[in-house]
Order: C-alpha cells, then structure tokens, then sequence
C-alpha cells in the first residue's frame, strides 16, 4: 500500500513539475516533461526503482482503456473512412515497411557487431 | 451535433461499461492469446454500434468519459520508468543507436505527412498518420499538441502494428536481416507495443530490443514532430 501511494505521489509530483516547465517554456506537451523528470529522478537516485516497480507496471499494464475516449471519436469520421479508407491503409502500409526496412538495413550494418548485453524484456 | 448536459449517472454507467468492455476483452486476449483480441480494437468495435443504436452523440461520450481521457497524462509519466530501465541497457553504443533511430523518425514522418496530403489534402489526418509509429498515448497527446484528429491516431498506430508485427518477420528475412538487434529495433520503431508482444513470443531478445526502441522512439518523436512540422507545411501550403 505504501509503494502504491509513493508510486502516485511520485508521478503526481512529476507531472505537477512538468506543467510548470510547459507554462514557463512550452515546446512539449507537460505529460513528456513529466515522463523524462521521472526517469531523471529515477536515474538520479532520488526515486527508489523498487518502490515503483510493481504499481508502475501495473499502471502501464492497464493504460490502453486512456485511450479509448479519443479512439471512438473515429464514429464521426464514417464519410472520411469510405473516401479514403484504402488510401489510409496503403500510407500506413508503405511508411511502416520503409522505417522497417531503413532502421533494419543500418542496424544490422552498424550495430550487429558490437552487439550488446541484451536489454531486459519489458512492454509498454 | 447537440451537446446535452451530462448527468453524473450518465457518466458513470459510459465509463464503467467502456472499463468492463475493455476488461473483458484484454481478459479474453490473456487466456486465448489470440493477438487480434487487441482490448483497445475490440472495446471500439463494440462500442461504436452501442453508441449508435442508443444514440448518444460522440460529445457526450467524450464528455462522460471525460475521467478516463484525464488518466492519459499520468500514464505518460509513468512510461518514464520503463525508459529509465531501458536506459540502462544501451549505454555503450547509446550514440549510434539513437541516431539511427532519429533518422528513422524523420524519415516516417515526412513520408507520412507528404504522402496525405498529396493524395487527402487533410492536415489534421496528415498529422495523425505522421504519428502512427509510437506508442498510442504518446500518439494522441502529440496529435493534439498539433491540433490534428486524434481519433485517427489509434487505428493508425494499431494498422502499423499489425503490418509490422505479423508481416515484419518475413520481410526482415527477406531482406536477410540476421541479427537480432536490427530485427528487435526496426520492428519496435515501427510497430511499437503491438509489433513487441508478437515477436516476444518467438524470440524475447528481439522483444527486448524493440522495447528500446519503441520508448527511445516516442520521446525522439515527440521533440522532433514539433519542429518538423512547420517546415513540411511550407511544402503543402
């Protein structure tokens, strides 16, 4: 329960932090400004990895329903889809495979060799 | 389309159904495996047609759920920690890495957002494909930063997972991609948390690497969007 609250807290603080610095400076949305202040303060030492870990998991385990509210707002592109659903398809087709293809090719020429302890497995 | 006032009762049933639909289907998707289970797909698809037949106008959905939207924010900040944990894993050829990876954004988002307007002429569905490589909630925070159609967000980045996921395998051996560092990346920049779960299954020390690469993409691209953008609008003007 105590990791639960710090985990919150700690994010709360985070987020509180980077609406300030998106009022001040702007540039990014404050939510990225959050998420980089908390991998500093974890990076730094002044948050316990330990004590996040389970709930964060969690929460990140559990984020996809955040997104449901925007998502359904394709309800009132029917007309856009039938236009151009097929056109839409294919652009995301053929950007995918490029970055695909481009990242692939130079990793596998510049980075293959000096491969790596392997990072840990993680989804988010 | 008329907004009617919300009741806080209306509020709670719209979000309790979205969270137990949403549940029940990423339940679904645990036990089966069954990667087309996608919870956030499915929980649309249901929705969509329920939202029609009773007719409540999207506004007022939006408006009721308006909890759930608000959620997005901290749930962005929490992906800081997967970050800190993958950070600690690229620290020897960190350079190299991330500037293939920089590359890689540019050129998505150019294709992307040059490829739409030629062929929709629609800015604000040309911003939301530009964003279809990240992960969703970066996706949709960024689309909105831009003012594009952040609805559109979602499908783009669950198609490119899909197409990346289930078909990247094949063309990577195609290509006669071997290593698995270049599969694990390409496969984690362009298709993200979908494209990650389906190559984990066969090999997780590819997952592992397009984990790196989808939390390392997502911040990448949320600084370089916004300085893109202007310059590839001037094409399109």
């Amino acid at each position: 329960m105590k990791d639960i609250i710090y985990t919150v807290l700690t994010i709360t603080l985070c987020l509180v932090l980077g609406k300030l610095i998106n009022f001040s400076v702007s540039g990014l949305p404050a939510s990225l400004y959050g998420m980089i202040i908390y991998c500093l303060l974890l990076q730094l030492g002044l948050v316990k990895p330990i004590k996040v870990h389970k709930t964060n998991q969690w929460a990140i385990k559990h984020m996809g329903v955040c997104f449901i509210p925007a998502a359904v707002g394709v309800i009132n592109h029917f007309e856009l889809i039938q236009n151009h659903g097929l056109t839409i398809i294919g652009i995301i087709f053929f950007t995918t495979f490029a970055l695909l293809t481009f990242v692939a090719v130079l990793a596998e020429k510049y980075l293959a060799n000096k491969s790596e302890s392997s990072p840990s497995t993680s989804n988010c | 389309m008329q907004i009617q006032s919300i009741s806080l009762s209306d509020s709670l049933i719209l979000t309790l159904l979205t969270l137990v639909i949403y549940q029940s289907a990423a339940w679904a998707q645990q036990k089966s495996k069954f990667i087309w289970l996608n919870p956030l797909l499915v929980t649309i698809i249901v929705l969509i047609p329920f939202l029609l037949l009773s007719k409540i106008p999207y506004a007022n959905y939006r408006l009721s759920t308006h909890f759930l939207n608000a959620l997005l924010e901290p749930a962005i900040v929490a992906l800081g920690y997967p970050l800190y944990l993958q950070l600690q894993h690229i620290k020897r050829n960190w350079k190299l890495l991330v500037a293939i990876l920089v590359l890689g954004v540019i050129l998505v988002v150019t294709l992307s957002f040059s490829l739409t307007m030629l062929l929709i002429h629609q800015k604000e569905i040309a911003i939301a494909l530009s964003l279809k490589s990240v992960t969703t909630p970066v996706g949709i925070i960024i689309t909105e930063q831009l003012q594009g159609d952040s609805s559109i967000t979602p499908f783009a980045i669950i198609i490119a997972g899909f197409a990346g996921g289930l078909l990247g395998p094949s063309w990577l051996r195609f290509l006669k991609i071997r290593s698995d560092i270049a599969a694990g990346l390409s496969i984690g920049a362009a298709s993200h948390v979908i494209g990650s779960m389906i190559i984990s299954k066969d090999n997780p020390y590819q997952g592992a690497y397009s984990s790196v690469a989808l939390i390392i993409c997502a911040v990448l691209t949320a600084f370089i969007m916004p300085l893109l953008m202007p310059i590839l609008s001037v094409f399109f003007a």
